[in-house]
């Protein structure tokens, strides 16, 4: 029972937070919102036993990345960072596109006949086994794209001609 | 067969290397050398194969390997045919090739060095080319042939390139030898697709392809009308002209005949077609050669006459006679060309009025000139002759008393103007440029010498050659050969009488003259083609502007309002490119989702 | 009473998503558009959450790992195209942005 009321606050908490995510006016408050969105999602995470990603979902994301965001705001912010509101056709074109997909999904895993099962616990430890075990590979090669991605950050931030 | 095989493949590997290797190319004399004695050994392995060849008849040496398949069956062979037909001709070519490529070692002697070795390169190619068209197995390999030596001919007629009038010659006889090739190629299409191969013995080929290929004959061997780039082509080096102009390139298109023998030997009205034009290329070249005063005109008109000599005896539905003349014609006129350039060596001008009294200054050459030129006339016992004769008597016994006439007139014709071009060369007093003249050296005597022998002696050959041919040949005199030989001696004294004692006054040429003038060729050929040709071209080139490239504009303008149509769906706005693929992946999703649901 | 199953998480997971989608399609600004992918990828990094969770194995976890760390490389990649189009573009507006305009 606590399960579900949990379940249903940080559920609330998130999608609350991703509604308030695209309609906000000010870039500012889209980038805090957009980190109660990921703060929700890592309640999830904890409640799936994923205590690891959780954690890493607070320091990383909502540290890192919404600190990152702020700056690129601030940096290129103008008039204020305040986002003209679109007419009316725009977003009610959007807003069909999305539900049609959103519905889709929700269709498919109500009607899709998904074994519920039973919850597994899953320790950090087998985490851990998976991705310096069978996973190694990946995983450098995952370092190897950050690096990359660094690379390519800097070079584009740096590029006076553009 | 082996010796058949080395007699082409020695100058193949002399013509490559002096191809790819421009460094002895450049050095004149050495390539010069290693070709001529490529030659020599060509000439050799030549004479060791007709020793060994099977007479006509009997089975044929064959070494081929499969050119064209289709669907598995074989349709043209490329390789080494040797039988009776390929094997004397092999060794006429190698002879007189070798003759030549010895002789130019002295007459291209001032030639600067890179000039001498392109020169002797295209020699060794033409031997190879020559060859490969004699010896080959079927009409196809015969023809490739046939276009290489074209090629060689084209290049060596152009070899003083920097003379515009060599340049205009080489593509001369490049553009009427092509035309008459469009008849060749038919023939070859047509023969193609009546027995599905190249081969001459074919039984199901009708006499369509022989008149085709003879179109082509018509060009190659310089039959009236298409005689007309023969004489230009001597504005090549003499010994080109002795070589391909008389001896044997020109005379591929009679070989053509005689090696598809089998498609013409039947093809009745064809033959008697052969017989007129024959004749009248004898008649017409032999009347122009009267009147010429260029020494090598004179002997390439006569190359023109005795070719049609040929084309007519093939005519007469028998090819010993006219295949006989070939080869004697190959020797002596050969000889008579080597003799020219001597004269025009020790003179420096093709010229007869530059010439006269040489006789006393070069008496070896004299001498050799006039073995040559009593072979052609039909002297007694030396190889013109006798094949003269054949091929008259043959003309005879298939009762084409027009052609014969004709054909007689000019064998009085003949002796007359060569005794003429004899006289005025060497008898009578010396011109100013012929006081100074000498005699040439060893080396272009020594080739000369050698045609001479097989001048004189050939004819006595006719008999193993008839043997090998396949149709048997005994020298008997007849009617015909006495009127001939008494039309020749009559010919051969009212020259001399004329050119070498001065008497006969009154037989003056004005009226041959102007029988040659009556007969512009040239200007016919000229008019053809601007009237008719160009016409023609541009009517198809019209139709290619108009209609070919409209079609294909036609395509492009469809492609260019495609686009600009299509174009406007690139809006450039990165929200309508959002909306494509989130709508992709919805359909995609969706169709995924119904599937996976409903099975 | 049993705590919430698979379906829930992934119906929450797919309103997130569809959220997002909703964000990228509407939005005019840049930092936006990129705010709303995050979102995208946040909900499917959650799916795989629950099917690590559910179906017992640890690679789902794993495999949400990586999609953070893509998501964190694709942040910084896409904040920097941002500065470097907010220096060349007078505004962020990605509708003023069409030269690619056929």
């Amino acid at each position: 029972m606590i399960d579900w009321v949990l379940f249903v606050v940080l559920a609330l908490v998130t999608l609350g937070g991703a509604l308030k995510v695209v309609s906000a006016e000010d870039l500012v408050h889209v980038v805090l919102w957009l980190a109660v969105t990921l703060l929700g999602t890592a309640g999830f995470y904890a409640m799936l036993d994923a205590g690891f990603l959780a954690a890493i979902q607070v320091l990383l994301y909502t540290g890192g990345v919404i600190t990152l965001m702020l700056f690129a705001v601030l940096l290129v912010r103008r008039e204020g960072g305040h986002i003209p509101a679109g007419g009316v056709a725009e977003p009610a074109r959007a807003g069909v596109v999305a539900l049609a997909t959103a519905a889709l999904s929700g269709f498919a895993i109500v009607r899709g006949g998904l074994l519920e099962g039973e919850a597994y616990r899953l320790e950090p430890k087998a985490l851990g086994q998976v991705l310096l075990g069978p996973l190694a590979l990946p995983f450098e090669a995952l370092s190897v794209l950050l690096l990359a991605a660094m690379v390519g950050a800097i070079v584009l931030a740096r590029r006076k001609d553009a | 067969m082996s010796y058949a095989i080395l007699a082409i493949v020695v100058p193949a590997a002399s013509f490559l290397v002096l191809a790819l290797v421009w460094p002895l190319r450049h050095t004149g004399r050495p390539a010069a050398w290693l070709s001529t004695a490529a030659a020599l050994v060509s000439l050799a392995c030549a004479v060791l194969a007709l020793g060994e060849a099977p007479a006509m008849g009997a089975p044929p040496e064959l070494l081929t390997w499969p050119w064209l398949v289709r669907g598995g069956e074989v349709i043209a062979d490329v390789g080494f045919r040797l039988d009776g037909v390929s094997a004397p001709m092999l060794v006429v070519v190698t002879f007189v090739a070798a003759c030549v490529q010895v002789y130019s070692l002295g007459y291209m002697a001032e030639e600067p060095p890179a000039a001498l070795g392109r020169y002797y390169t295209w020699h060794s190619l033409f031997i190879v080319a020559m060859g490969g068209l004699v010896i080959a197995p079927n009409l196809l390999q015969l023809v490739a042939g046939w276009e290489l030596v074209g090629l060689c001919s084209y290049l060596l007629i152009g070899f003083y390139w920097r003379k515009p009038s060599a340049g205009k010659a080489a593509v001369k006889a490049v553009w009427v030898t092509r035309f008459a090739d469009i008849g060749l190629m038919l023939g070859l299409v047509l023969l193609y697709v009546q027995t599905g191969g190249f081969s001459w013995e074919a039984q199901a080929a009708t006499s369509a392809v022989a008149a085709f290929l003879f179109l082509g004959v018509m060009g190659k061997s310089a039959q009236v009308p298409l005689h007309v780039w023969l004489p230009d082509a001597m504005e090549g080096p003499t010994p080109v002209s002795a070589l391909l102009h008389a001896a044997t390139m020109v005379a591929a298109g009679v070989f053509l005949v005689v090696r598809c023998w089998p498609l013409f030997e039947h093809a009745d009205t064809l033959l008697l077609a052969m017989s007129w034009i024959g004749a009248i290329t004898a008649l017409v070249a032999a009347v122009t050669a009267t009147v010429q005063t260029d020494i090598k005109k004179i002997l390439a008109y006569s190359t023109c006459s005795q070719l049609g000599y040929m084309v007519a005896g093939l005519g007469s539905g028998e090819m010993l006679g006219g295949y006989f003349h070939l080869t004697t014609h190959a020797f002596f006129k050969a000889l008579l060309f080597l003799g020219a350039g001597s004269v025009i060596h020790a003179v420096h001008s093709n010229e007869l009025g530059d010439m006269g009294g040489l006789g006393r200054k070069t008496r070896t050459t004299m001498v050799l000139f006039g073995i040559g030129t009593f072979a052609l006339a039909g002297l007694p016992g030396l190889s013109g002759f006798f094949s003269k004769d054949l091929l008259l008597e043959q003309v005879a016994h298939a009762g084409q008393y027009g052609p014969l006439a004709i054909l007689l007139f000019v064998a009085g014709l003949t002796p007359f103007y060569m005794m003429r071009a004899w006289c005025l060369a060497f008898l009578g007093e010396p011109s100013p440029k012929a006081a100074h003249a000498h005699e040439s050296p060893a080396v272009m005597l020594a080739p000369m010498a050698a045609l001479a022998v097989l001048a004189v002696g050939l004819g006595y050959a006719g008999g193993p050659f008839g043997a090998m041919v396949g149709e048997p040949y005994t020298f008997h005199l007849t009617p015909v050969g006495i009127i001939a030989t008494v039309v020749g001696l009559s010919g051969l004294g009212l020259g001399y009488a004329k050119y070498g004692l001065g008497k006969l006054q009154g037989l003056e040429v004005p009226a041959l003259a102007a029988v040659v003038r009556a007969a512009p060729v040239d200007t016919f050929w000229a008019q053809a083609w601007s009237r008719g040709l160009l016409p023609f071209a541009k009517a198809i080139g019209w139709f290619d502007r108009y209609v070919v490239d409209a079609l294909v504009n036609l395509t492009g303008w469809v492609a260019i309002v495609a686009a600009e149509r299509a174009r406007t769906i690139q809006t450039g706005r990165a929200r309508d490119y959002l909306y494509a693929v989130a709508l992709g992946a919805v359909v995609v999703a969706a169709a995924g989702t119904i599937g996976g649901i409903s099975s | 009473m049993m705590g919430p199953g698979l379906s829930a998480y992934l119906l929450v997971a797919a309103a997130m998503f569809g959220v997002g989608l909703y964000g990228v399609l509407s939005r005019r600004n840049l930092v936006a558009i990129v705010v709303s992918v995050e979102l995208m990828a946040n909900a499917a990094n959650l799916n795989l959450v629950a099917f690590s969770r559910f179906g017992g194995h640890p690679w789902g976890q794993a495999l949400a790992l990586f999609g953070l760390a893509l998501t964190v490389a694709e942040v910084v990649v896409g904040l920097a195209l941002v500065v470097l189009a907010a220096r060349s573009h007078t505004s962020l507006d990605v509708d003023a942005m069409s030269s690619l305009k056929g």
